[in-house]
């Protein structure tokens, strides 16, 4: 589980005659993860493509068209077809429905085109709306200057005193005044001068609409308006093939993606004349299958060998990457999704998916700990777990529903059902709290301070119920002591998180190889943490000459000394700053908790103890329904943000602990990773 | 009547309690600070190469940490600490 499948190299040689049959096995199996050929060699070519790939390349880049006028995206299948039912109907597809398909979404796009031109032509016009005058009349003059456009002050005064001949036109809408002068083209360069000085801006007159300006205005108009009545049939149209053949479209797409990947796959070959080898990688036990499945195929004319590991190791030295292909079982495997955002793990390194899977759903469900919160966010992500069926999708649900079991499980062990000290105390201790309705003998001792209340300054878990352990369950958050006792937990989870990873840091240093940077960067890392913790405990049970403190004081030295003399000198021990923030980085999972807590506490007093006796006219009175309704409304509205802001941060939190605590001991040090992807494709709309 | 509350307690606490929320703001603004860039240049990155999310994630909150520091702070002044006591 925590390493990838075991992976073996794999040449296949044989006679470009058997070529074909072995391309149509190879890719039915889909285990060979090919290595391309890099044409490296003198004695080799790089193969040519099969002679249908052209064929094959035209149709999908026809129907990738269709598919992007019917606005249709890859999606999960809801029905699935067999491959002669989209042998047969390929062409109708590609031809005559492309055709209407094409054709319609043109004309859509042409009708937008035009409707576009006409709301501008309408809108420019606008401001001239009021001006006595034909549109043709405004412009085409030899011998006249025309200038149309709007100004800020009137203008007739000052261009009858440049131009004794002159026209002009104005009219006023609103704010704006609209001009239209006439003058002779001599006086043309004074006159805009003039135009200037009264803050003219110019209207460029569209040419093709005629009659008055207000006709026209309205013509262009009902014409946009006719336009779009024109389009909405011919979009329906659209609809409804996308409604008729979406699926048969996405099966052909796959069907020719197939066959045009089967046909351009001898590029990645080396091949002679005569002949072709294919290398490439795959998972230890298939390979026995895969050679006698090739052989079969091949009528014996082909050769499968496998690379024993010295030589395979010497490919790799070379530069050539195994590819990684994670090993984890069915309620892991969500879990990759978090591993793969930061990177695949190269072959030789450990993977990370299980301890992400130990400890994410634990870390979410200690900040986020309520069992309402918890129920709301499970049946919120079963919900989406049947909208959104892309296996991203499916695996960011499944990550948090497991997660949001274990808020539940905490929510129980904090007292938690929104929020501390309210349904959890009415569900199940009536004895102190039929106070949740404001009833209670003395409201006023609730929630005066934080950790103040019914069970007093330190909460359950404290000397006020009796010895430290009786009380503890269920733990007030809010309680100092459970304060105390959530800081030493926090670390605790962090000691061991991150010596998980200088675990698997040692491991996988000794698995490249480099014992010194194995014993002496990732072991003293191991030693210098845990030993902090330790001493961190011992100090505060016991002060500064409790042994344990000592102890670890020694290993502490002893494990600076280790990394002195490591692979970086004196610069290793540089780094002891951060080894001891990535400690305390870990209190996150308590101070976030907190917060969320603290909210749903403030929402809970406000609605209960203050709005509500309020609107009702004093304490102890029956509630009013403007009351009851406002404290709903108040609850409602101030829980639900502290939800959304409850998915997100436990989220984003462990996620770190998990990316800078953790993965930064042993994760990607020598680089990502090749994801396994063999030759081949999983059938989605296409069906034996 | 000064004198007294000092004795009591009182102020001392009450300044107490101020400390711990500066240390938890102060810490809070400087963690911004750090982050703001790192947040541009990383949303930058994501934008041209989807596949940097993960590690831009990883620098974007490494400067989270500060703010832990100063919550850190505040709670050993709130809690643990009891010059008064």
């Amino acid at each position: 589980m925590l390493r990838p499948v075991e992976m073996s190299r794999v040449v296949v040689a044989g006679s470009n005659k058997v070529l074909e049959p072995l391309i149509e096995k190879l890719h039915e199996l889909n285990l060979l993860h090919v290595v391309n050929y890099s044409g490296a060699d003198d004695a080799f070519n790089m193969g040519k493509p099969l002679g249908t790939a052209s064929g094959y390349a035209e149709q999908l880049i026809r129907l990738r068209s269709i598919e992007r006028y019917l606005d249709i995206s890859d999606k999960m299948p809801d029905k699935q077809f067999p491959e002669s039912q989209v042998l047969s109907q390929m062409d109708g597809i590609l031809g005559s429905v492309g055709d209407d398909v094409i054709a319609t979404a043109e004309r859509v796009a042409e009708i937008d085109n035009e409707v576009k031109i006409k709301q501008d032509q309408a809108k420019v016009l606008k401001p001239l709306a009021g001006l006595p005058l034909d549109l043709e009349l405004l412009y085409g003059y030899n011998s006249l200057a025309a200038y149309v456009g709007t100004v800020a002050s009137p203008v007739e005064a000052d261009v009858s005193r440049i131009s004794y001949v002159n026209e002009v036109f104005t009219a006023s809408t609103g704010k704006t005044n609209a001009v239209a002068v006439f003058v002779p083209v001599e006086k043309a360069g004074e006159v805009s001068g003039v135009l200037a000085e009264h803050g003219f801006s110019e209207i460029s007159v569209p040419r093709g609409p005629t009659g008055s300006i207000a006709g026209a205005i309205s013509t262009l108009e009902s014409d946009a308006k006719r336009l779009e009545g024109d389009k909405a049939p011919l979009q329906k149209n659209l609809k409804e093939i996308r409604a008729q053949h979406e699926d048969l479209i996405l099966a052909i797409d796959e069907h020719l993606s197939i066959k045009s990947q089967k046909a351009e796959s001898p590029l990645r070959f080396a091949s002679t004349d005569n002949a072709f080898v294919i290398d490439g990688w795959l998972p230890t036990d298939q390979y026995e299958t895969l050679k006698r499945e090739l052989e079969s195929a091949a009528g014996g004319r082909v050769q499968v060998e496998t690379l024993d590991g010295s030589e395979a190791d010497k490919l790799v030295e070379t530069g050539e990457d195994i590819p990684t292909k994670l090993n984890n079982p069915g309620i892991v495997r969500p879990y990759e999704l978090i591993t793969r955002l930061f990177a695949i793990p190269e072959y030789k390194e450990f993977d990370p998916t299980l301890p992400i899977f130990i400890f994410f759903p634990l870390m979410f469900g200690l900040i986020l700990g309520d069992v309402a919160y918890g129920l709301i966010i499970l049946i919120m992500m079963f919900m989406l777990k049947r909208k959104f069926r892309t296996p991203g999708w499916q695996s960011l649900i499944n990550i948090v529903i497991i997660a949001s079991i274990w808020a539940i499980i905490f929510g129980f062990i904090f007292g938690e059902i929104f929020g501390p000290m309210g349904l959890w105390d009415y569900i199940f201790s009536g004895a102190h709290h039929a106070g949740i309705l404001g009833t209670v003998a003395d409201p006023h001792h609730v929630g005066t301070a934080f950790g103040e209340g019914f069970y007093g300054r330190l909460g359950r878990v404290g000397p006020e119920i009796g010895s430290f352990a009786g009380g503890v369950f269920p733990m007030y958050r809010l309680a100092t002591a459970s304060v105390l006792v959530l800081i030493g937990v926090s670390l605790f989870i962090g000691v061991v998180h991150t010596g998980i990873g200088s675990i698997l840091g040692v491991k996988n240093e000794l698995a490249y190889g480099e014992k010194r940077h194995a014993y002496f960067e990732r072991l003293p890392v191991l030693l210098f943490q845990v030993f902090f913790g330790l001493g961190l405990l011992g100090l505060i049970v016991g002060g500064l000459s409790h042994p344990l403190v000592l102890l670890s004081a020694l290993v502490v030295v002893i494990s600076i000394i280790m990394m002195v003399k490591g692979p970086e000198g004196v610069m290793g021990a540089t780094h002891i700053p951060f080894f001891v923030s990535n400690l305390i980085s870990y209190l996150r999972l308590l101070a976030i908790g907190l917060a969320s807590v603290g909210v749903a506490f403030a929402a809970n007093q406000l609605a209960f103890y203050v709005l509500m006796p309020m609107l009702s006219g004093g304490e102890g009175k029956p509630l009013t329904t403007i009351a009851i309704v406002v404290g709903i409304v108040v609850l409602i509205v101030v829980h639900f943000i502290n939800l959304l802001l409850g998915i997100l941060s436990p989220f984003m939190h462990p996620l770190r602990l998990h990316y800078v605590e953790m993965f930064t001991k042993f994760y990607s040090a020598h680089g990502g990773g090749v994801e396994y992807s063999p030759f081949g494709r999983v059938r989605r709309f296409l069906r034996d | 009547m000064v004198v007294e509350t000092i004795t009591d307690g009182g102020v001392l606490y009450g300044l107490l309690a101020v400390g711990a929320g500066l240390a938890t703001g102060l810490a809070g603004i400087g963690a911004g600070v750090g982050e703001q860039g790192i947040g541009a240049a990383v949303v930058g990155v994501v934008a041209e190469e989807p596949g940097f999310l993960g590690k831009g994630l990883f620098l974007m909150l490494l400067p989270e940490t500060l703010i832990i520091f100063g919550l850190a702070v505040s709670l050993i002044l709130m809690f643990a600490w009891k010059p008064f006591a």
